[in-house]
């Protein structure tokens, strides 16, 4: 096997070329390396961008958060910038793994690997964030609702793409965001469900809001009946229960020999979305702490 | 004493924290193979066809086993092998390999080759034409007529399915024992009530996982270096199995393991076996190191299953008579499964409590699922779970306190029950008053609920044994040494699993001898360190070790003081002598050690004994009470505390001592709310990794207050009792009990995840 | 082969390996550092954390050509000579240590967490050691011993 650490993301992205489909590109590799270890995996070369100084960093830039693709999960969860302007992208880019694999993992990976439930990736996704993408074919912007192929796919190609950075949005004043998380176990697990929720809240009345949930579809998944259903309503304890409810209808949870039945999940998810929503009442002091 | 009652830091601390110690896992030797298995992946098949030729062709390969070219002689893998005694005898109902797989990750080939990624790939190379057979995989299921056999030659012959015998334990301090005495005992009960109760299998989870170096010579000797916390038994099983002598084979820990908690009381997995028979093979040492997975679903768990008890007690509280039936999973092979239901009743229905009548029978069930064995408390916290269940509800049918009904019944020194032994010093009580104490008792049980999240406290209490006898053989042998320079060594071929045994058995060899501690040493974890030792577990290493080690020290003091009272020396009585930290002292002179052992090496002595003995037996009294938080809309339970008070008779190192009831009491909680192991039909066991079984993590731990209690043992050295495996029994009957003081619903299931949590809430209408 | 330049427990190196292995192997196999253990293989119980540029890492997740140009603790390197780190002598003394096995990574995620933060609150040593996983302890003594050896570290006592 061949080792090559790229020194920016086009010099990855030359390096993957390069292999021809037979080159990978690894960023923390903590799902990468258990995979060749198992022999799921056989690259021949693997493009390292933990070194990609272009690649790193985390910056506000245009009115954006700008994330480097090879910033670990550390990084961000500590972040002075993502913590005053996303909590909940710092919280839940904490909860992934332990602190040893978020010491070497990236967001970027969390969305890539495609894991349903993956906190990082479930925090990030109703930001509204855009992947910058290098291919062969130049520089594009994904959005989080392109990212995910089908259940543990991405649409993107680790033989073929580099994520350069992920830009989000600065949120507006009235803008709120959350994350919750139903677990088992702190550290080294999965969740049994976890949340993310972001609303517009003018006045104690929503003027949008986005909910993703997981894992219950592919990748984090939107809770649309209940975002609009929500639009153009105040903030109030019924409301959010209600919301709760309708996103159930976007949600199709699968029974896990460990992390939940159907059952359980179709009665906890509804709670979750409102704890997610209490959560951003609380930051527009609709709720108190 | 000097040392007894200190906390010492441990000696082996320094190699430990440094990384400098060895384990299996480190070990390396010169023209050294590794060892990779091929498992069957159907709980129940026949192989029809297996082809090894492509695998031997590999370059590379130097071995490949097969049960087709490896000896087929019946034996079971676990210390039962030589520790069961007359006139019972052992279930030996498995062999190296098999053609007949009876679970997934049954052993079917083996490879050794040059590297491990040769080996691995070998065992690929393997082809296996299977024909799927019918299996049942519920111990009650499995009891019924028309279920599979698992182990149509070993079974027993009456019932189907029982793994050895159906455990039948009969008691009453009032008549002869007969099939009507039970119903009198209950027609003296004004109240009865009856108890239910379903257990997971569990897993040990201890941090190294199974792994042995067999290294067998063309000139017919065997040296094994493994994970096993039984070296003389082990190699006993090995010995048999292979038809060797005994006296060509070693087996020794490197000294030291990863833990073991029972999942290696006698061979580790299979580990020794399968790398002794490569060995024997390709003549050269074979490695074989478990992977995480194979070490989760492919050696010994927790036994899972059902168990139902029923007490009647006198209207004033009075316990009257307890009848208690268990039907555990004992899996594919028996191992350990008549011993272990047999501790169940002895020790988890019967042991706390004096009760006239009582009675216990003891299913263990052939399953074509992996084998469960022994897992710290052995049975113990399984009887223990349902009896408690019976008398928190016995409480409620009284309208008396719990822990007022406890300690009225708790047995006294003096009481008979199922021990063949009497019971000895009894600190039950003290222990109740104390745990309740610390958990805030008086002021949280029983108060009103409101909200959503809602808090509860419990309490359960038990007892165990110090070691197995009488209950298996069980005897242990040292030898202690004077070193030419007056300093001691004490040979022994216990292990050191961890819990600081061989520190706190020097602490009590020097203050039995009277030489100091610090120039003392312990050679531990070895068959060839000493005579026959049954190895680390049963609570017993540091009470019957010390056992055994406080007639050595007579004996070597007696010497000791003979030859320095002689001519040479002293001149004197040897009565008028005694030993005190390395001096002998009331001659006319303070005569060193140090001199006396060297002169005495001039003319041509050393100070020496070996003894060997039968321990006697001490039963610790424990009791547990814990603080709950239940989120009742997701039905999620927090354990908060756990408040663990241990009559350990007299601690002989405090620091030592809290830290095998803080280990075991997470492992309790684990156990009642987190952990358990899912069989997915057709796949196996979901649980192959840490990832997917929740044991605790350091940030997922409540508070634990431990909390010694020292009755003072008229059996015990120094009045010492076992503190080993009592960590982990009363703790989920106490966190049962506080949910159901949260949410006035007792569950009878294990353990207590959202899932349950909610369904039990909700069929009780309480959400 | 790769040539891999690595600074490992104070020591510069330029050594020829075979990019496929992971740190751990490197460490265990070619350096013969077996203080460092393999608990899982997946990153999943903490018994491989090493150091890598002043962060905790599962060694048996991190390709050995990751460590290019980097500075490596491992357990072996905390003591000079005989004197024991304090985090080593106080896991010694409050009895944080049973079986040993989860010790060395135990004690280097405690390291990497006081080099970075000498005095962490209880939930910030928790979350330090949420990734490794010990059987033994039950881990109140592990945290007992962290506390101790972080007050020694502040008072600037390098070993008793």
């Amino acid at each position: 096997m061949n080792y090559i650490i790229a020194k920016s993301a086009s010099e990855a992205l030359e390096a993957l070329i390069g292999g021809g489909g037979r080159a990978l590109l690894i960023a923390g590799g903590s799902d990468v390396m258990v995979d060749i270890q198992a022999g799921k995996l056989n690259p021949e070369t693997l493009v390292d961008v933990t070194a990609a100084e272009d690649m790193k960093g985390i910056r506000i830039e245009d009115g954006q958060l700008v994330i480097g693709g090879a910033v670990t999960l550390t990084e961000i969860a500590r972040s002075p910038i993502v913590k005053e302007h996303f909590p909940s992208l710092a919280k839940g880019a904490g909860s992934v793994g332990s602190l040893q694999i978020r010491n070497s993992a990236t967001l970027t990976g969390n969305v890539v690997t495609a894991q349903p439930a993956a906190d990082a990736a479930m925090a990030v996704a109703p930001l509204d964030p855009r992947f910058v993408v290098l291919s062969a074919e130049g520089e594009r912007q994904v959005p989080m609702g392109e990212m995910y192929a089908g259940f543990g796919r991405s649409s993107l190609d680790p033989a073929k793409e580099v994520v350069k950075e992920v830009r989000i949005p600065l949120p507006a004043a009235d803008e709120k965001a959350s994350f919750v998380r139903l677990e088992l176990r702190k550290s080294l697990s999965l969740p049994m469900l976890n949340v993310a929720a972001m609303a517009k809240v003018s006045g104690g009345v929503v003027q949008w809001a986005r909910i993703t949930m997981g894992p219950v579809g592919v990748g984090p998944t939107r809770a649309l009946e209940a975002e609009s259903w929500l639009a153009g309503k105040p903030l109030t304890a019924e409301n959010m229960a209600e919301a709760g409810r309708l996103a159930l209808k976007n949600a199709k949870p699968r029974s896990n020999p460990l992390r939940g039945s159907k059952e359980y999940r179709e009665h906890a998810l509804p709670i979750l979305v409102r704890r997610a929503l209490e959560s951003i009442a609380k930051q527009s002091s609709l709720l108190e702490a | 004493m000097k040392y007894v009652g200190k906390s010492i830091p441990r000696n082996d601390g320094f190699d430990k924290a440094t990384g400098l110690g060895q384990f299996t896992v480190d070990v390396t030797m010169p023209h050294m193979l590794y060892a990779k298995v091929l498992r069957s992946p159907y709980a129940h098949a026949r192989v029809v066809k297996i082809d090894t030729s492509a695998a031997e062709a590999l370059p590379g390969v130097e071995a490949v086993c097969t049960f087709e070219n490896t000896t087929d002689k019946p034996f079971n893998t676990s210390a039962t092998m030589v520790t069961t005694p007359r006139p019972a005898e052992p279930v030996r109902d498995q062999t190296v390999f098999t053609g007949e797989p009876k679970y997934i990750g049954d052993e079917i080939a083996a490879v050794a080759a040059q590297t491990e990624a040769i080996a691995e790939q070998a065992v690929k190379l393997i082809k296996v034409e299977y024909e799927e057979l019918p299996a049942v995989y519920d111990p009650l299921e499995a009891l019924k007529p028309e279920a599979p056999e698992v182990q149509p030659v070993f079974g027993n012959k009456e019932h189907k399915n029982v793994c050895g015998e159906i455990v039948r334990i009969p008691f009453c301090a009032e008549e002869e024992f007969g099939p009507e005495t039970m119903e009198h005992g209950f027609a003296k009960a004004d109240v009865i009530v009856e108890a239910d109760i379903k257990l997971p299998r569990v897993k040990q989870c201890q941090m190294e996982v199974h792994a042995a170096v067999a290294s067998y010579k063309a000139n017919g000797t065997l040296e094994i270096i493994s994970t096993t916390q039984t070296p003389t038994p082990t190699k006993m099983i090995v010995a048999y199995a292979l038809d060797l002598p005994e006296s060509k084979v070693r087996v020794r820990n490197p000294p030291y393991l990863g833990g073991g908690f029972g999942v290696r009381i006698g061979i580790s997995g299979k580990a020794e076996i399968l790398a002794a028979v490569l060995s024997m093979k390709a003549l050269r040492p074979v490695k074989l190191v478990y992977t995480r997975e194979e070490d989760f679903l492919a050696s010994d768990t927790r036994h899972g299953g059902y168990l139902h008890a029923r007490l009647g007690a006198k209207k004033d509280g009075t316990f009257v008579a307890l009848d208690t039936t268990a039907w555990l999973n004992t899996g594919a092979y028996c191992t350990f499964g008549v011993e272990l239901l047999a501790v169940c009743g002895v020790c988890g229905t019967a042991g706390t409590y004096r009760i006239p009548y009582l009675n216990y029978a003891g299913y263990p069930v052939y399953t074509h699922q992996q084998t469960a064995g022994a897992f710290r408390g052995f049975g113990t916290p399984q009887g223990t779970a349902v009896v408690e269940a019976c008398v928190d509800k016995m409480a409620q049918a009284l309208n008396m306190d719990p822990i007022q009904l406890r300690k009225m019944n708790t047995m006294g020194p003096d009481d008979k029950n199922f021990f063949p032994f009497t019971v000895g010093s009894v600190g039950t009580n003290e222990c109740l008053d104390k745990a309740a104490a610390e958990i805030g008792w008086a002021e949280k049980r029983g108060q009103p609920k409101t909200g959503n999240k809602r808090r509860g406290v419990g309490i359960a209490c038990n007892t165990h044994v110090s070691n197995a006898a009488p209950f298996c053989v069980d005897y242990n042998a040292v030898n202690l040494t004077i070193e030419q320079d007056g300093t001691l060594r004490v040979n022994s071929a216990i292990p050191e699993i961890g819990p600081g045994s061989t520190t706190a058995l020097l602490q009590v060899a020097c203050d039995l001898l009277g030489v100091p501690f610090e120039t003392a040493t312990m050679i531990f974890g070895d068959s060839s360190a000493a005579p026959f030792d049954i190895g680390s577990h049963a609570t017993r290493t540091l009470y019957s070790v010390s056992q055994v080690l406080k007639d050595a020290a007579e004996e070597l003091k007696a010497d000791i003081l003979s030859y320095a009272a002689g001519h040479d020396f002293l001149d004197t009585d040897p009565a008028k002598l005694s030993l005190e930290d390395g001096i002998v002292q009331g001659g006319s002179r303070p005569l060193p050690l140090k001199e006396l052992a060297y002169e005495a090496h001039l003319r041509g002595k050393q100070f020496l004994s070996t003894k060997c003995k039968v321990p006697e037996n001490s039963l610790p009294f424990a009791a547990q009470a814990a603080e709950v938080e239940v989120d009742m809309e997701l039905g999620l339970v927090k354990v908060l505390k756990i408040a663990a008070a241990h009559d350990v008779g007299h601690v002989v190192n405090p620091r030592l001592c809290e830290g095998q009831v803080e280990g075991g009491v997470l492992q309790g909680v684990g156990w009642a709310v987190r952990e358990e192991m899912t069989y997915v039909e057709g796949e196996g066991f979901y649980n192959e990794g840490f990832h997917k079984y929740m044991l605790p993590t350091a940030d997922d731990r409540p508070e634990i207050v431990s909390i010694l209690v020292e009755s003072e043992d008229p059996k015990g050295i120094f009045g010492m009792k076992g503190i080993g495996e009592v960590g982990c029994i009363p703790t989920l009957p106490a966190i049962f009990s506080a949910v159901e003081d949260a949410t006035g619903v007792r569950f009878q299931e294990a353990p207590l995840t959202p899932d349950r949590v909610l369904a039990g809430l909700k069929a009780a209408g309480k959400i | 082969m790769e040539r891999l330049n690595v600074t490992i427990n104070g020591k510069a190196m330029s050594v020829e390996v075979d990019p496929s292995l992971r740190l751990v192997d490197f460490l265990r196999d070619n350096l013969f550092l077996t203080g460092t253990k393999v608990g899982c293989g997946k990153g999943e119980c903490g018994a491989c954390t090493v150091i890598m540029n002043g962060k905790a890492v599962t060694s048996c997740i991190i390709p050995v050509m990751r460590a290019q140009g980097a500075v490596i603790e491992t357990i072996e390197g905390l003591a000079k000579g005989a004197q024991l780190h304090p985090i080593q002598e106080e896991f010694i003394e409050k009895g944080a240590i049973q079986c040993g096995f989860c010790t060395p990574g135990m004690i280097m995620s405690s390291k990497a967490l006081l080099d970075e933060n000498p005095d962490p609150t209880s939930l910030e040593v928790q979350e330090a050691l949420g990734g490794n996983i010990c059987r033994c302890t039950g881990y109140v003594k592990i945290e007992e011993a962290v506390m101790a050896a972080a007050e020694r570290m502040r008072k600037g006592e390098e070993a008793r």
